[in-house]
């Protein structure tokens, strides 16, 4: 046989205008010209074990503010981006910070009375809500106008292969947890695996039809009348494959690397391919809504391309005083904000289909975390770091809030894609609704 | 099984000549109707065929002909134009039959695919050990540090506060490793409960990913769901982690006082299709895993049964699809699991042979050059990756009519010879031990063949296939709805059913695969398998929580699956019993009759407007036309002789303070009686006829092969009846003539 070559070309030689066509987009995003709302994304991107609030916080407040170290990466989206500082994560209850940090920051609400133990306090289960991704991917599947093929896409990154309360963020209700996709072949198999078993039915009906002819050749005179029969099926099969061909898939099929082993060292490209296929799930409209969770809370990631060899989890424990760690952690979250930044340009450099601009002016990015600051893991001042024009909230600016629940961000969340809702999770920290000064 | 039928609908009657001849008879008489040779007319098309006996013939037509005069031709005018009917055009004559090109029936599919993945894993292991479910009980909380292992009979515990062992385990810090199989009854979903407090895995078939995963235990819930779709007379693989401890962070070090006493339970649950929720029994549990198994869950379009039985001589559009969703199904499954089918993922030349090695399996045959080099050879050079490769391979070779058929060639070589055996027991592709028999040469005589058919008769597949047969026999194979009217039966519910299926599927297991597999006992059989529930509804005396164990229910009026409450229930209405119902199955499946539909859709006459009349007289008032009497003579006495059997199949002596009338009498072939009273007389008759052993044999003989019996000769059938007679009606020899004696048949047309 010829020999193997890479994936990309495997994934090329696939055909991009494939018969799987209409089985891979959904109807409605099918008639682009005849759209009358723009349409509106959230993306939520999550790296662990807290940031170093020194080299991560703008000291300014407005629209005239410095990026500090950690933020730097942002400086080309810098008038795209919004900087919450002061928004606090007040849920209480079982749990200890990592588990409660992860399993409500999403869903605003308890973890329910459980059996896993943290470092600290009370054991604990899952989280006892849905989580705000899935309560705006719940509205926007509701709607024929917003309704996509998945509604929503969960990526994540090497995330353990155990399901508990420090490796899940997203929730499908109370009690149901969400499994992030970690491997990009699987991703890949996810959004094009139809398409690509088309392909390869198309590639053998020629031999097939050739098989059917000499057993036809073979059997009694009375016998002939049934593999005839079954001919045409194959037949009328074959016709249907072509006849969706004349479909154009819209997008180009992303092109992964080959072979590449979910490991440690793989992060950077592992985060790479997920990104990709992200941006292009969004050009094909499968999905209004993705979260894309690196690692896990308490994630001990080692990265060595950054010259990091110590766990990320484990040097996130060292004091403010040690200056070499906190040197770590700010290289660590600098590479975290890359990621983020190379998203946005992803999505700044696709034009929005059928629309006008980027896919960057329809979407909105929130990077955050579980905690506020790792070596103390409180749960005050939890990073959210704003990108893009999606929910035209006014951008280019650095807020600080007086220890404002985060609640309020979920709702302003859930109101900005269109979902006008008062409270989200523990009712007791929604007073005020949505943060109103974000538009 | 016997095609046609008598015409019921005979038109007016002319005056006749005094002419005795047969011949002129029907000429005078019969032709107007049914035609100047039997064809039919316009008005009464059904050409006169059926499977009736001379004499059987002449007392229907004493009795109902000419339809608007019955009684005008009886005695020697009867017999005469009886004889010229049958002799002239009665036996149906069609084209000669033959073995005919079948496609796959679904069955047959489904377990092919089966048997082909699974030829690649290690072979299952018997099943004749202990049964139970291996349990494994730890003082940690990591499944380490052994403090006690054991086979548990089944899932169901209550270790209350102090769990298993106060001496040996903590109360709040043990945690336990159930493994072994479960053996699947039947085939379809299958939904697995487990209950308990505590956390817990449950792995089903697949040993990686659990069907269901509460390792976190939060909140209240203790009831957890999980289902999955399995394949009758396979053993899956199972496997339980059960820890009543905290997971997470281990903080056992800590000092924090005596924890609060919590309780632990823990039981496991299925409902198998046609089954109630129940603890998996004992019965069904192995203490050892076993290989998993694949089976396609695509959906297909339901075979043609109309002949009854199950066969593939016609394809349809959705089938085609079917099999294409089910090859990119089998496809998905193979790439994914590639390290462990074929020992490699990427290494081109072993993937190359395994390639062939499939292609070989699925189309039972070894690949001949022109094969090899379309199916794996030319799949390769075209394919960039090897994955790709692979993936065209096996789609092809699935897709292929090479595996989709069956009897291509029309003189069967040795290979073809395995796979009728194969399918014949197993509705599967031959193992590797008939392949090799064909191979070397050893599948040329009768008695190799026989030595196989032996061999293979026992496995869980023939006793799955062999369940299944008897089921449709039985009638109950399909969607049975047995709920009765609450009122006149307020303890009849759903677990009563469930185990009143469970007691004829162990009734039926034991007589078949017992020593003597004798046929008759499932016909005269005195005893019925009892649990304790049952026994309380029925009347007889056994404890409680007593398991499922042979018992003596009114042994002078029980007669095996005849008065088995199952069957008593299922033909019968939701109030009272149904003769027509019980006297049409016993025609149709015991004695083979053919019967046609009644000439108008009739509504049975309700009970309620005629008080003062019992079932027997309100059948018999109904069925009093003498259109009704040409089937419901045959049918209603056969069907009276179970009166004695209410709605719920228990016994009874009376119905409205009447004694029940359950006499009859039936002319069988081969027996010297006519007349009997009660079910225990008929089934005994029943027994000893002619024509029950033959409906017996020819059925089984369709299910078996699924090629009419009269392919392989004429008198094939009377041939394996008088071998079925001559080995005292054991079943299982039954089977394994058939299969030894169609063998090596050829086709009979050749092209």
């Amino acid at each position: 046989m010829a020999q193997a070559r890479n994936r990309r070309e495997f994934i090329r030689d696939l055909g991009i205008g494939a018969a799987a066509f209409p089985f891979l987009l959904n109807l409605p995003s099918l008639g682009f010209a005849n759209q009358v709302e723009r349409k509106k994304r959230l993306v939520v991107l999550f790296s662990p074990n807290g940031i170093v609030p020194s080299t991560f916080w703008p000291e300014e407040e407005g629209s005239d503010f410095a990026l500090k170290a950690i933020l730097k990466p942002l400086e080309p989206f810098k008038d795209k981006s919004l900087i919450l500082r002061g928004v606090c994560d007040k849920v209480r209850g079982d749990g200890d910070n990592h588990m409660r940090g992860m399993g409500c920051l999403l869903t605003g609400v308890e973890l329910y009375p459980g059996n896993i133990q943290g470092g600290s306090d009370t054991p604990a289960g899952w989280a006892s809500g849905l989580s705000i991704d899935q309560e705006i991917k719940n509205h926007l599947q509701t709607q024929t106008s917003t309704r996509t093929r998945f509604g929503s896409l969960e990526f994540g990154v090497m995330v353990p292969d155990r399901a508990d309360t420090w490796t899940r963020m997203v929730y499908a209700g109370p009690n149901k947890p969400l499994a992030p996709i970690d491997d990009p072949y699987q991703m890949f198999g996810k959004l094009y695996g139809r398409m690509k078993d088309q392909e390869s039915l198309k590639s053998i009906l020629d031999d097939l039809q050739d098989d059917l002819k000499k057993v036809e050749a073979k059997v009694s005179v009375e016998d002939r009348q049934l593999l005839r029969e079954h001919e045409t099926f194959v037949r009328e099969m074959e016709q249907e494959l072509k006849d969706s061909k004349n479909h154009d898939l819209g997008h180009a099929v992303p092109e992964l690397e080959t072979g590449v082993k979910e490991d440690n060292d793989n992060i950077p490209k592992i985060s790479k391919m997920q990104i990709d296929l992200m941006v292009n799930s969004f050009s094909a409209d499968f999905a209004r809504v993705a979260t894309l969770q690196f690692t896990n809370s308490v994630g001990g990631a080692k990265m060595r391309w950054l010259g990091v060899d110590e766990g990320h989890h484990e040097l996130s424990h060292h004091p403010d005083s040690d200056e070499k760690s906190q040197e770590k952690l700010t290289k660590i979250n600098t590479w975290y904000c890359e990621q983020l930044a190379y998203l946005a340009k992803r999505l700044a450099d696709t034009p929005e289909p059928g629309g006008s601009g980027s896919l960057l002016d329809n979407t909105l990015i929130v990077w955050t975390n579980e905690l506020g600051k790792g070596n103390s893991h409180t749960l005050d001042n939890i990073p959210f770091v704003l990108v893009g024009n999606g929910l035209d909230f006014k951008m280019g600016r650095s807020l600080k809030y007086k220890r404002v629940a985060h609640n309020r961000l979920l709702i302003a969340l859930a109101n900005g894609m269109g979902h006008h809702i008062e409270k989200f999770g523990n009712p007791n920290y929604c007073d005020g609704g949505g943060l109103n000064d974000l538009t | 099984m016997a095609m046609g039928v008598l015409s019921l609908l005979l038109a007016t009657f002319q005056a006749f000549a005094d002419d005795s001849d047969g011949k002129q008879i029907y000429a005078n008489k019969c032709a107007v109707c049914h035609g100047g040779s039997g064809q039919g007319t316009e008005d009464f098309p059904r050409p006169l065929e059926g499977t009736r006996t001379v004499a059987q013939l002449a007392k229907l037509i004493a009795k109902t002909m000419p339809e608007d005069d019955p009684g005008t031709c009886v005695g020697p005018d009867a017999d005469k134009v009886a004889a010229f009917i049958h002799e002239s055009f009665y036996l149906k004559k069609e084209k000669p039959p033959r073995i005919e090109l079948s496609r796959l029936t679904v069955r047959q599919y489904r377990q092919s695919v089966a048997d082909l993945v699974g030829s690649f894993r290690p072979d299952s292991e018997s099943w004749n050990v202990q049964r139970g479910i291996k349990g494994e009980y730890f003082k940690s909380r990591q499944y380490r540090d052994q403090g006690m292992e054991r086979v548990d009979p089944e899932l169901k515990f209550d270790f209350g506060v102090y769990g298993p062992d106060r001496d040996t385990f903590q109360p709040d810090l043990f945690s336990i490793r159930w493994q072994g199989s479960v053996i699947a009854p039947e085939t379809g979903e299958y939904d697995f409960v487990v209950h308990t407090e505590h956390s817990f895995r449950l792995w089903i078939n697949d040993t990686k990913k659990p069907l269901i995963d509460a390792l976190v235990k939060s909140g209240n819930d203790t009831e957890y769901h999980g289902s999955i779709y399995l394949l009758s007379g396979r053993a899956y693989t199972v496997k339980v982690d059960f820890a009543k401890a905290k997971q997470g962070v281990d903080d056992s070090k800590k000092i924090m006082g005596p924890p609060q006493p919590v309780k632990a339970s823990f039981s496991l649950e299925w409902k198998p299709p046609h089954h109630a929720l129940e603890v998996i029994p004992q019965r069904q549990l192995i203490p050892r895993s076993s290989p998993e198994v694949f089976a396609v869950t695509t959906p297909f379009p339901p075979d043609d049964r109309s002949v009854g039985y199950e066969r593939g001589t016609s394809v349809s559009k959705a089938w085609e699809q079917a099999t294409t969703d089910a090859a990119i199904e089998t496809t998905a499954y193979i790439i994914s699991h590639l390290q462990e089918l074929a020992g490699t993922r990427d290494d081109s030349g072993v993937l190359k042979t395994f390639c062939r090695k499939f292609v070989e399996r699925a189309f039972r045959h070894p690949l001949t050059d022109e094969q090899r080099k379309l199916h794996v050879d030319d799949q390769f050079e075209q394919s960039k990756t090897t994955d790709l490769a692979l993936k065209r391979v096996v789609l092809l070779a699935l897709k292929s009519p090479w595996f989709l058929y069956r009897e291509i060639n029309p003189t069967p070589d040795a290979y073809d010879v395995a796979s009728r055996i194969s399918f014949s027991l197993w509705d599967s592709i031959p193992d590797q031990t008939l392949i090799k028999a064909a191979e070397s040469g050893q599948l040329k005589t009768p008695e190799q063949v026989k030595h196989h058919a032996e061999r293979m008769v026992s496995d869980p597949r023939s006793k799955a296939k062999a369940r299944e047969f008897f089921l449709h026999w039985l009638k109950v194979d399909q969607v049975v709805d047995l709920a009765k009217d609450p009122t006149s039966f307020p303890e009849f519910d759903e677990a009563i059913v469930a185990d009143l299926r469970t007691s004829l599927e162990l009734f039926l297991d034991a007589t078949i695969w017992g020593e003597t597999s004798d046929f008759r006992s499932l016909l005269i059989s005195d005893e019925t398998m009892l649990n304790g529930r049952l026994a309380k509804f029925y009347g007889a005396t056994l404890p409680e929580n007593a398991p499922f164990s042979s018992y003596k229910l009114e042994p002078t009026e029980r007669a095996g699956v005849l008065t088995h409450p199952y069957l008593m229930a299922a033909f019968a209405y939701t109030g009272t019993s149904s003769p027509i119902h019980r006297g049409v199955f016993l025609s149709r499946s015991v004695l083979g009759r053919s019967l046609k539909p009644p000439p108008e859709a009739v509504a049975p006459l309700a009970p309620d407007l005629h008080e003062g009349l019992t079932t027997r007289e309100r059948v018999t008032l109904q069925t009093s036309p003498p259109s009704c009497m040409t089937c419901h003579g045959m049918i209603n006495p056969l069907g009276f002789s179970l009166e004695h059997f209410d709605a719920v199949g228990r016994f009874r002596t009376a119905e409205k303070g009447r004694i029940i009338d359950a006499s009859g009498i039936l002319e069988l072939r081969g027996t010297e009686t006519n007349a009997y009273d009660g079910a225990r007389q008929l089934a005994i008759r029943l027994a000893e006829s002619d024509e029950t052993h033959q409906a017996f044999v020819e059925q089984l003989f369709h299910n078996l092969i699924q090629q009419p019996v009269r392919a392989f000769g004429s008198d094939e059938l009377n041939t394996l009846k008088k071998s079925f007679i001559a080995n005292h009606f054991h079943i299982r020899k039954l089977m394994v003539e058939i299969v030894t004696r169609t063998a090596f048949a050829p086709h009979a047309t050749q092209p």
